[in-house]
């Protein structure tokens, strides 16, 4: 990558990413090239010895991993990584030899670069089609999707608890102003220790929504903004708000949509009703709404059973179960709507904002992605700043 | 110790030392360099993850310079360094405070009770200090004893939250934590000093105190200081204290910026520059108690 | 602090408390009646929150700071979800740190015996840098290990992952030290007459090593052993540097992340577990150790004497 260009990276050409890859954004779509050819269609999948599956720790229900090993004859095994970081270092260094592996949207064209990942082919994986949300058959940051299926989706708001925060902030002209004004409940207010999303939250507070700016003077201003947070709230920084929310050691929290209800499923407290619980997220174009997708590892011997993994993730049961009894992340499928969720009891109609549907993905949408490594240290730094308390 | 080698054939000893000397190579030595290699090393420019410089030719002090400025006045890890060893230092003078006097008592006064005192003064140390700081964490909550007897007394009728970004909790858990480790060697020290000197000083007229003051506090001296390195190195690498009594910002030290730049990003070079700078800090500490414990060591065997 | 501060004044009835003041003012060391306080109120002090803590293990509600009464084995094996025996996830993790604890000493005492006696008898330069290289273990901080060893992990030796196997390899690593330290601690105390008078009597090397040297050491590889399982199933961070997630989690690691959310009194008795084991560590140890160097003191009571000047890594 030319130096030059990523000093241009707030001017309008998009600079480029690892291996040339552009940078993706969702205005500004991106068909990652082909390193290989797929499979051909039609292959019967492998059987016997070890699939083993690469993702973060506790993300994926081990019953359903079990049942796909069942019903492929195949051992399982499943690899964890504690960061995305660790993730592509371990598969780029050769550490790891997984079959499948989780991966976000953001390291795809280092992924794809390094071949570290498997091109797809759509003959073995129908249930994208035919079970996910159509805006994300040929997402953004992965045109016709020829190397990922979506896994689950999220949007970053706010959760609170209403028996202890007085205010509607569902309600308020801006919403994450709350952060800001939460003199009341110093000592109880929290913010996602994750250098791109407590940035982002304070970008956001000034209504800017150039979200992957490389600008030090917007990164700058948004520290200045998250160090005022201090004498204001003095927040923790970290991410167990699913625990702290429901068990109310936390009133005031930035969090991620699968946090409340995951947190809803596994940490309620005995009699603790969920109602007490509230999450607000931004509307499309206002605030990240991401997701995280499944990849076949460059490394696999057992190519065509991976496919069918990612056709299995993204079946209705499969995916219906993985949200509601384990993960708490929603998958993006038709079949799941907020509205049906509560009609069937399976969340509290309270929670109904922290599932979402189709219509929030799309171009407008805002997603972290990708920055130069300029940029990725720019954002790092100022971060590291924050938490030092500097 | 006569150097007698009739016994055992002469590689015997060599033979012996050598499995734990190649395990130390490998996993002390080695993994040290390996943060010296990614602190001078290069990126990958596709993964963007170190590239450790095994060879000191290729090495690329970028990081590290970058690192270091930021310890100058008003850089990055200005404000961190010196909260760090505003802490350290608070926590190790206050222990000092608690524990010279306990270790002294033990040492020099109890008698009946002296087994009694060993053992519970023992047991703290072989109770887990994570299980001690949960044991602290539920006293000092909001709804928990200390609070409940604080208003109950009215020794504070409002009483504090201590565990929400509190700087005097951090340092209180820290002196908590770190005070068994800090007793054990200043007992030891304190036991060694010959009491004949003592009577000498007492038969020569000195009061008690004087006795204290001139013979007893400078023979212990090096107990002090080494009992203090032992507990102050540990102190400096803590991120976890902080993090379970405090979790915020205003009390983040040294260790939860390294842990950050290895767990929060994509910046391990710096991680690795700033373990190694620690590291470079600390030096001076742990050559002292090396030399002091190589020079004890060498007293015994020629003895 | 009771018979001290309270049971005095009744036996010497005539002196005045003014007088009893100005006297310790004046000489507050030599009847040390301010040393007995902050004696017993450090030592009060740093063992009831871990007797408190202890208590909440048992208490019937979910609280850890209001005391809602006797809830007995709750929170061990009778809450049918969330007790430690039906956690799978918190019995997990006291798999996992016994099991690390274990290896560590099978792994870590015979290797430090064996470097001890190498290191105390071998002389030359090698010798000197290599018993330099073993203290360096005990001084440097824990996370600069963490950070090296993960880093060798992910660089070096990359056919070993962050798994159980990497948190074993850097418990020994820290571990070993210790055991050096004890057992070249047994070895200088002893001396060598006792294997000479068994060459002079017509051993061969390999006997008296076997027959002689190796019993003598008994009771420092005893306290090793125990040293080892104490300091291993204490460790937070090297195993949270080499951990592989849930699967790698131990129960300080356990401990650790309750602490920063929201625990249950499960987490106490879990952490209780652990007290109980090194507890039970540390008194079999004890029981063990007096009885293998009987005879060698006079008096029993010194045997935990004995034992606590055994780390000598504490020891400057």
């Amino acid at each position: 990558m030319a130096p030059a260009l990523s000093r241009l990276a707030a001017a309008d050409d998009a600079p480029m990413g690892p291996g040339g890859i552009p940078l993706a954004r969702p205005d500004k779509p991106v068909t990652l090239p082909l390193w290989e050819d797929p499979i051909k269609s039609g292959l019967e999948p492998e059987t016997d010895g070890t699939f083993t599956v690469f993702n973060y720790s506790d993300y994926i229900d081990k019953a359903l991993v079990e049942e796909f090993g069942k019903q492929h004859k195949v051992k399982i095994q499943i690899t964890t990584f504690d960061s995305m970081d660790q993730c592509i270092t371990r598969l780029a260094t050769k550490a790891v030899r997984a079959d499948v592996t989780n991966i976000t949207p953001d390291r795809l064209a280092q992924a794809v670069a390094g071949k570290l990942i498997k091109p797809v082919n759509p003959d073995y994986v129908p249930n994208l089609k035919k079970n996910v949300w159509p805006s994300l058959h040929s997402p953004f940051y992965d045109q016709e999707s020829r190397y990922t299926v979506p896994y689950t989706v999220y949007t970053t708001g706010i959760g609170w608890r209403n028996d202890k925060v007085k205010e509607d902030i569902a309600g308020l002209a801006n919403p994450w102003s709350i952060f800001w004004n939460s003199q009341a409940y110093k000592g109880y207010v929290g913010v996602l220790d994750d250098s791109r999303e407590a940035l982002v939250m304070a970008m956001l507070y000034r209504e800017f929504y150039d979200i992957n700016t490389e600008d030090p003077a917007a990164i700058n201003k948004a520290l200045d903004d998250l160090k005022a947070l201090i004498p204001i709230c003095n927040p923790k920084v970290n991410i167990t708000e699913y625990q702290t929310l429901p068990e109310g050691t936390s009133w005031l929290h930035h969090c991620w949509s699968g946090d409340l209800l995951g947190g809803v499923f596994s940490y309620l407290p005995e009699g603790t009703d969920p109602s007490v619980l509230s999450y607000w997220a931004p509307a499309r174009g206002k605030g990240p709404i991401q997701n995280d997708c499944w990849a076949i590892s460059a490394s696999t011997k057992k190519p065509v059973l991976a496919h069918l993994w990612l056709d299995y993730i993204i079946d209705n049961t499969v995916a219906t179960d993985n949200f509601l009894n384990f993960n708490g992340y929603q998958p993006p499928m038709v079949s799941i709507t907020p509205e049906k969720l509560v009609a069937e009891g399976r969340i509290p109609e309270n929670l109904k904002t922290a599932v979402m549907g189709p219509d929030d993905f799309g171009p407008g949408a805002l997603q972290e992605m990708t920055l130069t490594p300029k940029g990725q240290a720019l954002w790092q730094s100022a971060y590291a700043k924050f938490v030092s308390g500097a | 110790m006569s150097e007698k080698s009739g016994i055992y054939p002469r590689w015997l000893w060599q033979a012996f030392a050598l499995p734990g000397v190649v395990w130390l190579i490998l996993l002390f030595l080695v993994p040290f360099y390996a943060v010296i290699g990614v602190a001078f090393g290069g990126v990958d420019p596709i993964f963007l993850i170190p590239v450790p410089a095994w060879n000191p030719l290729d090495w690329s002090a970028e990081a590290v310079i970058q690192t270091l400025s930021g310890f100058l006045p008003g850089g990055d890890y200005w404000a961190v360094f010196w909260r760090t060893t505003l802490y350290v230092a608070v926590a190790l003078a206050l222990c000092l405070l608690v524990g010279y006097p306990v270790a002294y008592y033990i040492s020099r006064h109890a008698r009946r009770t002296k087994s009694i005192l060993l053992a519970l003064l023992v047991l703290p140390f072989w109770v887990s200090y994570l299980m001690r700081m949960l044991a602290w964490v539920n006293l000092f909550a909001p709804s928990g004893y200390v609070n409940d007897f604080l208003a109950w007394s009215h020794i504070l009728p409002d009483p504090p939250d201590w565990l929400n970004g509190n700087p005097v909790s951090v340092v209180l858990a820290l002196v908590y934590g770190y005070i068994p480790y800090l007793i054990l060697p200043l007992l030891a020290a304190l036991d060694r000093i010959d009491k004949s000197l003592l009577e000498a000083a007492r038969d020569l007229g000195a009061s008690p105190a004087r006795a204290f003051l001139h013979v007893t506090l400078p023979l212990s001296m090096t107990g002090v200081l080494g009992a203090s390195v032992i507990i102050a190195l540990p102190m400096f690498g803590d991120y976890y204290t902080p993090n379970i009594i405090s979790g915020s910002p205003t009390t983040s030290m040294l260790g939860n910026q390294i842990d950050l730049f290895f767990h929060g990003g994509p910046q391990p070079q710096i991680g690795a520059s700033l373990t190694l700078v620690l590291s470079l800090f600390l030096a001076v500490l742990m050559t002292y108690y090396m030399y002091s414990v190589a020079r004890s060591t060498r007293e015994v065997r020629d003895e | 602090m009771s018979e001290a501060v309270i049971a005095r004044p009744v036996r010497v009835p005539s002196r005045g408390f003014g007088r009893r003041l100005r006297d310790w003012i004046a000489n507050p060391w030599g009847r040390p009646r301010f040393l007995v306080l902050i004696t017993w109120v450090y030592v009060i002090s740093s063992l009831a929150p871990v007797v408190i803590a202890i208590q909440f293990s048992f208490n019937d509600g979910r609280s850890l700071t209001a005391w809602q009464g006797w809830g007995g084995a709750r929170w061990y094996w009778e809450d049918p979800v969330n007790s430690v025996w039906h956690d799978p996830a918190l019995q997990h993790a006291l798999i996992q740190s016994l099991k690390l604890a274990g290896l560590d000493m099978l792994i870590a005492t015979p290797l430090g015996v064996m470097l001890a006696i190498g290191l105390a008898r071998w002389r030359g330069r090698a010798a000197s840098a290599s018993n330099f290289l073993m203290l360096f273990p005990l001084v440097t901080p824990e996370i600069v290990m963490g950070v090296s060893l993960s880093l060798a992990f992910l660089n070096v030796f990359t056919f070993i992952e962050p798994s159980t196997t990497a948190q074993m390899l850097g418990h020994v690593t820290f571990s070993l030290s210790y055991v050096v330290v004890i057992v070249r601690g047994r070895l200088f105390s002893i001396g060598r007459q006792y294997e000479e008078a068994a060459a002079d009597l017509g051993a061969t090397p390999w006997e008296t090593l076997r027959l002689v040297l190796l019993p003598l050491l008994m009771p420092a590889v005893f306290s090793s052993l125990m040293i080892v399982f104490a300091i291993s199933i204490d460790d937070f961070v090297i195993s949270q540097w080499l951990s592989c997630g849930a699967d790698c989690d131990t129960i300080p690691i356990r401990i650790y992340s309750a602490t920063r959310a929201a625990p249950l009194p499960s987490i106490n008795a879990l952490a209780s577990i652990m007290v109980y084991f090194t507890l039970a560590a540390v008194g079999i140890s004890y029981l063990v150790f007096r009885f293998m160097t009987r005879g060698e003191r006079p008096k029993g009571g010194e045997a935990g004497r004995g034992m606590v000047s055994q780390m000598g890594a504490f020891d400057v």
